[in-house]
């Protein structure tokens, strides 16, 4: 019994030590406009552009899916501000990206 | 060797895993669809279960024998797995972005793919010795490799075939498999 529980601990100890490294190692710079533009869309996840929730879409305005910023719940001036956000921030590859309102 | 040849033709024709066996179905309906990502998840089956195994196999004679804990191999093999997926799935982001999409919900799913845990379980059930173990665990992922790839062209070609409307998509590709399972029980007896 005891030795069961030793080596539960010891086994899962080992691959958490090697999950925690690999982590580091394959560290993937995740994009932070993603982020951003999410917070800039109203938040309602009303699923209305067809992308699951808001963070669907900014997904895929971040990643060159869209050309529009097809929310519609999204009144104009919010609109504008996503166009100009990206269209002045460099990503993690120096580009910016151009989307209609 | 010709021991180790009729173990390879056997893990991958004769008792092969999906269309024999029937372990691995979920990925095989659910990334058939397009023939790289299906290859892709057969590389990724590849890579697990040959990890998977070879840790699983000295744990098992290293460890839980001589502690006579064996009792514990099925929560060890599985936790074992679930974090040899979680390490697959950190590398194929790391380096090739483009299949991580494409196998999507598919990647971590992997830890529930049966196919793993049954190799696994295999190689310590029929007592294997390490080559033995090798050969099995690179043919079985390797037989669902290829059947997957099989799968992934015939479907490819059947979205451009005439289908009647309430057979399109998986209710035909349900069909082509039972046949697929019926030609693949011709090699029953082969060796």
């Amino acid at each position: 019994m005891l030795n069961a529980i030793l080596m539960m601990t010891v086994v899962a100890a080992l691959m958490g030590l090697i999950l925690g490294i690999a982590g580091k190692v394959f560290y993937v710079q995740p994009d932070e406009r993603e982020e951003a533009v999410t917070a800039m869309l109203p938040g309602y996840n009303c699923g209305g552009c067809g992308f699951p929730g808001c963070s669907g879409l900014a997904a895929a305005l971040v990643n060159k899916e869209l050309d529009t910023v097809i929310c519609k719940p999204c009144k104009a001036d919010m609109k504008a501000k996503i166009v100009e956000y990206l269209a002045n921030t460099p990503g993690p590859d120096g580009t910016t990206i151009k989307v209609k309102a | 060797m010709a021991e180790l040849f009729s173990l390879a033709i056997t893990a991958i024709l004769i008792n092969n895993i999906i269309l024999t066996k029937f372990f691995g179905m979920c990925p095989f309906l659910g990334v058939s669809k397009k023939t790289s990502s299906a290859v892709g998840m057969g590389v990724a089956v590849i890579f697990v279960i040959m990890g998977a195994s070879i840790i699983t196999y000295f744990l098992y004679h290293l460890v839980l024998v001589p502690l006579e804990i064996t009792y514990m191999q099925l929560i060890t093999f599985i936790l074992v797995i679930a974090s040899f997926v979680q390490f697959t799935e950190m590398f194929i982001k790391k380096f090739s972005p483009a299949l991580y999409k494409s196998l999507g919900i598919y990647l971590p799913l992997i830890t529930t793919n049966c196919a793993v845990l049954y190799v696994a379980q295999d190689n310590i059930t029929q007592s294997y010795n390490f080559i033995e173990m090798l050969v099995n665990s690179f043919s079985v992922p390797f037989g669902f490799l290829m059947i997957l790839y099989i799968f992934s062209c015939i479907r490819e070609r059947l979205d451009l075939a005439t289908t009647p409307n309430a057979w399109k998509g998986n209710p035909i590709a349900l069909v082509t498999a039972a046949l697929m399972a019926l030609a693949f029980s011709g090699f029953a007896g082969l060796v």
